[in-house]
């Protein structure tokens, strides 16, 4: 990862009052031809202390993101000149591994199956919330390309994971979880010390792609919380307001 | 252009459209065809008459020339003249005013010996011969010629104007007729095309009058369920059916106006308050919180509408594919069981194994999902939802129960339409679009939807074609 120390380290200062996650610096290309949600976008980003490069069209942003300098790409799918879904299929066949976000307005199922079946990372229908977007782009952006970490064992602080025997230890007691809570806890550790919103989590525990009109995940996040806790150890699952949850990693 | 204006135009259109008519054009086809029988006919009866009459002349004259001959033979010349001055004078050869017919002797050497003609030659056998009349043009004679010696010729004809005049009748007759013929046909052709036309500017009529506006015009049904008729039912329903969408497309329109008027109502509100009343930043900030939180409700009716409309437009059932219902459902109990025990309520899931259909996953979750979260809503804290899943007659049956307050049997098909919300249920939260969507998904499955009374509380079963 290249830093451009230069013009991000003093706001990267700033930034990480709010979050600890946002402590390393980001290159980011949004490629957006809705110049208000464009703006939105980079203002919220570069407040985080990211680098944020924008264009408006398709084939300038695959000139730019074939050199690979970004750590994520932010993707429309309408664009002039060369659609979004075209750039990244060029983008994956030309070997280019960056993650891609698409952002759209298209929330039709198929439209999602096609977003990821181009080989983009992420789905995001428009309008969303920008802290939505924050969430999945540092989870995103740490994420090694071709998928999840081929881990056996996850351990975050006091909490420890075994994928292959699904076992997990809190300060050495044993914690029995039911199935969705384990991939749930599994979720959280991959991600320790970002936040990940409820539809993260309902998207990626759950596969469901929809809104539920339910508290599932605040009800699944407190039996996972008062079994962790059980022991009288302090809470490791932090609830962000407005944004989602946070495994604690010290 | 003008209705009278209109009206006289169409009459005279009217005119030659008729002769352009199908029904037109058979009438023309059928009346040819007549006739060419009809001539057949009358070609066939012209010649048998003719030849009868003919033959009745021929045998008259035999019989004259045989007593003739026979006098001849018998008793020589004089005998055989007196014979024919005898004949000759007999009504027979005398008409009303002309001679009916003629006899001619002659010797060996040509001269007449006795008879009405003057020389005709010497021909033997049938011939036919015109005698000059006086002042009256000729007569057509039909006569036989025989040599009663070798020197003694003898001919006898009749006046054929008999056989004439029954062919002008018959002529006559079939004159008339062709013309009766082409009259009826041409009337008749007329008369039908002139039916088949006003029918057809009947339907094309009521399809103007839908096209401009007027959806519950119908074209008129004779009841004698001939083509036009059926053609007509067929047209009729076909705009019931299109008038049912069409009521159905107003109704979703203005409910979604109105329904999403209130939202937007209280978003103003909130606002507006705001701007007048806050006096600190914390009563700003949280007037915003509660605005975008406004917003995203707004969002979420605009989301569930979308997901319908997508659902109703059926361009999902590309996609199906075999799926485990057991698979489904068991998710959905696991992943609402801490939702109901939350509530203080009691989520028991019954499902049998390997119970397949065919169909799409999302939306089959999202189907039971709405179903569930609706009997989690509408129970109360200490009652219990049950989940079923059956495989009955090769179909999956799949069930959610729960001991509510139930659904009163008059509002079970009323609830599944958009935005209708009990007033019981008006309190909670919910944009009653739920189960809306879980009817859109239904239908798009081909599956039955059934609310039935659990006394108390409400069983929602779903019968999908099994495999």
């Amino acid at each position: 990862m290249r830093l451009d120390r230069g013009v991000t380290s003093a706001i990267v200062g700033v930034a990480s009052c709010k979050s600890v996650a946002s402590r390393k610096a980001m290159n980011i290309l949004l490629v957006e031809d809705d110049l208000e949600v464009a703006a939105v976008v980079t203002d919220g980003f570069q407040e985080q202390g990211y680098t944020v490069d924008h264009v408006v069209d398709g084939s300038a942003a695959l000139e730019m993101a074939v050199d690979g300098k970004y750590q994520l790409v932010v993707l429309d799918r309408m664009l002039p000149s060369l659609d979004g879904l075209s750039l990244v299929r060029r983008l994956r066949a030309q070997g280019v591994t960056t993650p891609v976000i698409f952002l759209t307005t298209m929330s039709g199922i198929d439209d999602r199956v096609t977003g990821l079946e181009a080989g983009a990372d992420d789905y995001l229908v428009k309008p969303f919330a920008f802290m939505e977007l924050l969430a999945r782009a540092r989870v995103l952006a740490r994420r090694p390309a071709g998928g999840p970490d081929p881990v056996v064992r996850l351990r975050t602080g006091s909490v420890d994971m075994d994928l292959l025997k699904r076992v997990v230890w809190r300060g050495g007691r044993n914690v029995e979880l039911l199935p969705q809570e384990f991939r749930l806890l599994e979720y959280l550790l991959r991600n320790a010390d970002r936040v990940v919103t409820r539809k993260m989590l309902l998207e990626s525990v759950w596969d469901i792609h929809f809104d539920p009109q339910s508290t599932v995940v605040e009800s699944h996040i407190s039996r996972l919380r008062s079994k962790l806790n059980q022991g009288g150890q302090p809470d490791v699952i932090q609830t962000v307001r407005g944004m989602g949850y946070r495994l604690l990693a010290h | 252009m003008s209705s009278r204006l209109y009206a006289a135009w169409d009459t005279a259109c009217l005119r030659t459209r008729l002769l352009n008519t199908e029904s037109f054009r058979l009438a023309t086809l059928f009346s040819v065809l007549f006739l060419a029988f009809a001539g057949i006919l009358f070609v066939a009866i012209f010649w048998i008459v003719q030849d009868t009459q003919t033959a009745a002349l021929l045998s008259t004259i035999d019989a004259d020339i045989s007593t003739i001959g026979n006098g001849f033979r018998d008793k020589g010349v004089p005998e055989a003249i007196e014979i024919i001055q005898q004949r000759l004078g007999s009504p027979d050869y005398h008409g009303e005013d002309l001679p009916g017919g003629y006899i001619l002797l002659v010797d060996h050497d040509g001269r007449p010996l006795a008879g009405n003609l003057q020389s005709i030659g010497h021909s033997l056998g049938v011939i036919r011969i015109r005698v000059p009349l006086r002042g009256r043009g000729a007569a057509a004679v039909l006569g036989k010629g025989v040599e009663l010696t070798a020197n003694t010729y003898l001919f006898v004809g009749r006046d054929t104007a008999t056989i004439v005049a029954t062919r002008k009748t018959i002529l006559r007759a079939f004159g008339w007729l062709s013309g009766a013929t082409i009259i009826l046909a041409a009337w008749g052709g007329i008369i039908f095309s002139a039916q088949f036309l006003r029918r057809i500017d009947g339907i094309t009529r009521t399809c103007n009058a839908i096209v401009a506006g007027n959806f519950s015009d119908r074209i008129i049904v004779r009841g004698n369920s001939d083509e036009l008729d059926r053609l007509s039912v067929a047209i009729n329903s076909m705009l019931d059916r299109i008038s049912a969408l069409l009521e159905n497309l107003q109704q979703v329109s203005s409910d979604v106006a109105h329904d999403l008027r209130t939202p937007l109502t209280h978003l103003r509100q909130r606002l507006e308050a705001a701007r007048e009343r806050s006096v600190s930043l914390d009563e700003y900030s949280s007037a915003v919180s509660r605005a975008i939180s406004d917003t995203d409700e707004l969002l979420s009716i605009f989301a569930s509408l979308l997901r319908i409309s997508q659902v109703e437009s059926g361009t999902r059932m590309a996609s199906f594919a075999r799926l485990s219902l057991t698979d489904v459902l068991r998710r959905l109990a696991e992943m609402y069981r801490p939702v109901a025990e939350d509530q203080n309520q009691l989520l028991i899931s019954d499902l049998e194994e390997e119970v397949h259909m065919h169909g799409d996953r999302e939306l089959v979750t999202q189907l039971f999902n709405n179903l569930i979260v609706n009997a989690l809503k509408h129970s109360l804290p200490g009652k219990q939802i049950v989940l079923t899943l059956r495989k009955i007659d090769g179909k999956a049956v799949a069930s959610v129960a729960d001991d509510g307050p139930g659904v009163a049997p008059e509002d079970r098909l009323r609830i599944l339409r958009r935005f209708v919300r009990l007033s019981a249920s008006r309190t909670t939260p919910g944009n009653g679009l739920g189960l809306a969507l879980v009817n859109a998904i239904t239908n798009l499955h081909g599956a039955e939807l059934v609310l039935s009374d659990r006394s108390p509380g409400l069983l929602v079963t779903l019968k999908f074609a099994g495999n």
